[in-house]
């Protein structure tokens, strides 16, 4: 790993289209600027970890439930949710913390209503 | 243009029209992969797969978040915003991953990295909205009253 000494103002330049600027330095936090090229997707590591073991576990996990690759069964052990298709149905509300919940009808297979 | 056949390892042989093949210009994050489709296997059930072209292994079920979570929002970066191209992001496909479980009450999906696919491209982004966990319960625990 290459390792560099630079004080705000200062830059890095990587390649010959990315460009890193230290913005601030404030006790143990360092303000990062980064210039890169458009398409070129920058996260913060921490979020990019998380969100690729949530792609990896998603296929991994349909590969426990699908069974044999046996087409007209592919899929089957997916559980079925139970949907409130009227436009009028309210959404439940939100949890304390904002979080999204399930629809209102939503359930568990055994409980599925087609209606 | 011809079909494109994928022997997948799931669903046997598929021939995927040229007008389903969703280009995902910089891959899903942590998996890759240039080209996906999406197959509607279970008609019905809201859960679709989103299969790999390049990799005949990889399929991963998913869901329309608006269908299931009503209070479901979506803020992203401008950036994203560009890159996707439309106008109305709401008019855009969108999806999230599912991890099932045995149990369903321990199936999830992420919120979190929502994928968003205009015009047969696909761009899987950040979801700034509060409220969009990486893991939200799909079903609702059972009634136990």
């Amino acid at each position: 790993m290459l390792i560099l000494t630079r004080r705000p103002g200062e830059r890095v330049v990587i390649g010959e289209d990315v460009l890193v600027t230290v913005m601030e330095v404030s006790g143990q936090t360092v303000r990062l600027g980064i210039a890169a090229p458009e398409g070129l997707p920058i996260y913060r590591e921490e979020i990019w970890l998380a969100v690729k073991e949530e792609n990896r576990a998603a296929a991994a996990a349909a590969d426990e439930l699908a069974g044999t690759p046996d087409s007209s069964q592919a899929g089957s052990a997916l559980p079925v949710p139970a949907e409130s298709e009227s436009s009028g149905a309210p959404a439940t509300s939100s949890e304390p913390d904002g979080s999204a919940q399930p629809q209102a009808g939503s359930a568990t297979p055994p409980a599925l209503e087609t209606d | 243009m011809s079909d494109t056949v994928i022997e997948s390892s799931r669903f046997g042989t598929l021939q995927i029209a040229p007008e389903d093949l969703l280009e995902f210009p910089l891959g899903l994050i942590g998996l890759g992969g240039l080209h996906y489709t999406l197959l509607d296997r279970n008609p019905g059930t809201g859960f679709l797969w989103l299969h790999s072209v390049e990799d005949p292994g990889l399929a991963l079920p998913v869901v329309d978040p608006r269908r299931f979570f009503h209070n479901f929002a979506l803020q992203i970066a401008a950036e994203d915003r560009e890159r996707i191209g439309a106008e109305d992001i709401d008019a855009a496909s969108m999806y999230v991953t599912v991890r099932a479980a045995p149990n369903p009450a321990d199936v999830v999906v992420n919120l979190r990295a929502p994928i968003i696919v205009w015009e047969r491209r696909g761009h899987q982004v950040l979801n700034t909205a509060p409220g969009a966990g990486l893991q939200a319960r799909l079903f609702a625990a059972p009634d136990t009253a």
